[in-house]
């Protein structure tokens, strides 16, 4: 996780009940693009005992999604911002009680009772437990999963008496014995990680459609025999909002010309080994968007957006790179991109995407391009329309490079060859541009593409 | 059997000391099978430095009891060469600390004659074993897993009288070198029912001593008492298993006792690294992971020789307040 959000949750003010050592858990400033988050999970729930530092839940900021630690040791009071709801900056997400200690009694079992106040014990900067022992109440012995996995039980929920607050195999034991099976919980879940996470009744707050567990019709689910229904990651609810917003933003259009990477397979069979040595992927990719960059400098129509009945011209070329993850899909931004030679633009979109893949990509990276490339071509389609990353004006999609007949003029005539091909697919927002500066634009990414020299 | 004899034999059934249970199960199978014979250090005349052949020579005579030179390398030797003539010898060492004299031929010879050349060789080496009376660095030893790691001999550990008995004459009818550890603090402080006349306690089958859920003691010798009265003392759900048999382990009623509790601590008074507590460690992680509530931890003496003084000897050694302190701390885990 990056440093910005520890360090945005930690300027956390004393709340109103200051005296007691009360922190409270705010929306941090993620990057400077970043006004407002959404609660996607509560990992705590009140009464639990929390360590400094430790991701307490997760907040969405619509492109990436980011942990907000504890500011400091103490005892989740209260839940001020429940999972779904979407906050500014700055807003308070809970009460974190610093005064409290290790060890106590949990809530729960004085019968929602608030815990006896300690006489203003210094806040603890470990965590430990009263008995000097660290805190193991996250840890889960290997029994212990075991049990949970087969009878679907939450741990979270089971009351650890372990050392450290641990869940033992009696305590899961016990807890299954109490009838504590998967779904007998009354109070809201907030934990989702269980696959057996009853629904929620009502849809999360500042959202009109409804929720995921709308009870699904009976005549439906007979017609279309079994199913099995899963709830949108926020990743997917955010591409679903976003694309369908484009969608009836933009005019869109699409145009396609036809490439020969004849050239460009030269030069990365010539390139490709020296920049491996020096740790870097060279990518029929990286070609494109150097090309693509150096296209729009000549094109500045393209790299433009749209803010109302303005156009915004951009002077930098911020050019997106769509990385496909396990579940979904996202932009990150490399910035400034005309800067970058050959092997420059290789190292960064091999470092985003690696960044990606490894969730660890800050909200600033996903914010402020200019233009999008999209490669989904190492799964063998040759043709797509993709739909505009708004506010651009703007998509080039490079699907897969496939060898083919080519009708190439030659000295003493046409003939033909077998030459490494391509199209590339471009949408466009035709309240923007027409499809003659696309199709310039094209020609220009094209020409660059076919007559590629190793300048590196 | 002739009269006199009759008379030295202790009662016929019921409560015996261990030690007592050793004489028993010796003069069984002296008297059973004609080529069972004893040969060490003072075993004849004297009776032995504990007095487990006390009365053999009158019984049996000096050419079935036999007074060996202070030379263990000899004794063993002498045993496998009787083995091999078709006899079965049991070799006592006055105190296993001295068995080192004796190691190339226990572990070199015995343990490899079959491997070798196919031949049995049906010898027992008695082993008096610990410490807990001050005996020093050269008398109180437990030197199991010296042997564990020599393939071809097996290693029998008794906790209890009726064990004792039961597991010494399955020692001299097995037609493989058995090393028997006899703990010394065990020889007059245990007692217990022991079966008369014949009574075999099968090699490499393991006794729960106790049964519990919550967490197991695997022990063997002098560490299964321990056990046992710490979990008396404790009055928790502790399941005591009782080894008896080192090699070949027992590994089945180890697993299913530990995939019941999911925790385990291993005790014996032998030394720390490289232990037999080490090698169950490993058992349990490498085959009952999944079952495992708590790592496996172990009670040993420290990688130390026993000290003389008795205060720091009662230190090294691993004591009743220990083993409950042990065994508290795994059940909290």
């Amino acid at each position: 996780m990056s440093s910005s959000p520890t360090e945005g949750a930690a300027a956390s003010s004393p709340a109103a009940s200051g005296a007691t050592g009360s922190l409270e858990v705010v929306m941090p400033q993620m990057g400077v693009s970043v006004a407002e988050g959404t609660i996607v999970e509560w990992r705590k729930r009140p009464g639990d005992w929390v360590a400094a530092d430790e991701p307490v839940c997760d907040v969405t900021t619509d492109k990436v999604d980011v942990e907000i630690p504890a500011p400091a040791s103490g005892r989740l009071e209260r839940i001020l911002v429940e999972p779904g709801a979407t906050v500014a900056v700055g807003t308070a997400l809970a009460v974190i009680d610093a005064g409290a200690r290790p060890g106590e009694a949990h809530p729960d079992e004085h019968n929602g009772q608030p815990a006896p106040d300690q006489g203003g014990g210094s806040p603890a900067t470990e965590p430990s437990t009263a008995d000097g022992r660290t805190d193991r109440s996250g840890f889960y012995s290997p029994v212990v999963r075991r049990i949970a996995a087969k009878h679907g039980i939450n741990l979270a929920r089971v009351k650890g008496t372990g050392i450290g607050g641990r869940v033992r195999k009696k305590d899961v034991l016990a807890h299954l014995a109490q009838g504590g099976g998967p779904a007998v919980s009354q109070e809201p879940m907030l934990h989702i990680e269980s696959p057996y996470r009853p629904e929620h009744a009502t849809a999360p707050a500042g959202s009109g459609s409804p929720g995921p567990g709308a009870p699904p019709s009976e005549t439906a689910t007979g017609l279309a025999g079994a199913v099995r229904r899963e709830p949108m990651s926020s990743m997917r609810q955010a591409i679903a909002r976003h694309m369908v917003e484009s969608r009836r933003t933009a005019a869109h259009c699409t145009t396609i010309v036809e490439a020969d990477f004849s050239r460009v397979a030269a030069a990365r069979g010539e390139l490709r080994k020296p920049m491996a040595r020096r740790g870097v992927n060279l990518t029929y990719l990286a070609f494109v968007a150097c090309a693509t960059v150096e296209a729009l400098s000549g094109h500045p129509r393209l790299n433009a957006s749209v803010e109302g009945d303005e156009l915004v011209y951009h002077e930098e070329v911020n050019l997106g790179i769509a990385v496909a993850l396990e579940d979904g899909l996202i932009v990150p931004v490399i910035r400034r991109a005309q800067r970058l030679s050959l092997e420059g633009m290789a190292a960064a979109i091999g470092e985003l995407a690696r960044r990606a893949r490894e969730r660890r990509l800050e909200p600033d990276d996903v914010h402020g391009g200019t233009f999008t490339i999209t490669n989904p071509g190492q799964f063998g389609a040759v043709l797509a329309t993709p739909i505009i990353n708004q506010p651009q004006v703007a998509i080039l999609d490079l699907e897969a490079i496939v060898k083919r007949p080519a009708v190439v003029e030659g000295p003493a005539g046409d003939a033909i060859a077998i030459r490494p091909m391509t199209y590339l697919c471009m949408s466009w927002d035709h309240r923007a541009l027409d499809g003659a500066d696309a199709a310039r634009f094209l020609g220009a990414v094209k020409d660059r593409l076919e007559r590629w020299e190793v300048r590196q | 059997m002739n009269a006199i004899t009759a008379t030295r034999t202790p009662a016929q059934a019921g409560e015996m000391t261990y030690l007592a249970a050793i004489s028993d199960a010796l003069r069984e199978e002296m008297r059973r099978d004609p080529t069972v014979f004893c040969l060490g250090e003072d075993i004849g005349a004297f009776g032995g430095a504990f007095k487990v052949t006390d009365g053999f020579v009158q019984e049996f005579g000096a050419e079935r009891c036999i007074d060996a030179p202070l030379a263990e390398g000899a004794i063993i030797g002498t045993a496998i060469g009787a083995a091999v003539a078709g006899l079965k010898p049991v070799c006592e060492m006055q105190f296993a600390d001295f068995i080192s004299c004796g190691f190339d031929q226990l572990v070199n010879v015995a343990a490899k004659l079959h491997y070798r050349q196919g031949i049995a060789v049906p010898i027992v080496v008695r082993l008096p074993s610990g410490g807990g009376f001050s005996g020093g660095p050269f008398h109180s030893q437990n030197p199991e897993a010296w042997f564990l790691q020599a393939p071809g001999l097996k290693v029998v550990a008794p906790a209890t009288a009726s064990d004792a008995k039961g597991l010494l004459i399955s020692a001299i009818r097995d037609p493989n070198p058995v090393c028997y550890l006899e703990h010394k603090g065990l020889y007059r402080h245990v007692k217990g029912d022991v079966p008369s006349g014949e009574h075999l306690v099968p090699i490499g089958e393991a006794r729960i001593a106790r049964e519990g859920e919550e967490l197991t003691v695997i022990a063997y010798g002098s560490s299964v008492r321990l056990a046992l009265l710490a979990a008396e003392e404790l009055d928790e759900q502790i399941e005591v298993v009782d080894l008896r048999t080192l090699c070949p382990l027992d590994r089945e009623a180890v697993l299913a006792s530990v995939r019941k509790t999911g925790k385990a601590l291993v005790a014996h008074e032998a030394t720390r690294s490289c232990g037999v507590g080490a090698e169950l460690a490993a058992l349990i992680a490498d085959e009952a992971f999944e079952d495992l509530d708590a790592p496996v931890r172990r009670l040993t003496a420290p990688d130390v020789p026993i000290p003389f003084s008795p205060p720091l000897e009662h230190a090294v050694l691993p004591q009743l307040e220990d083993m409950k302190e042990a065994i508290r701390e795994l059940l909290a885990y």
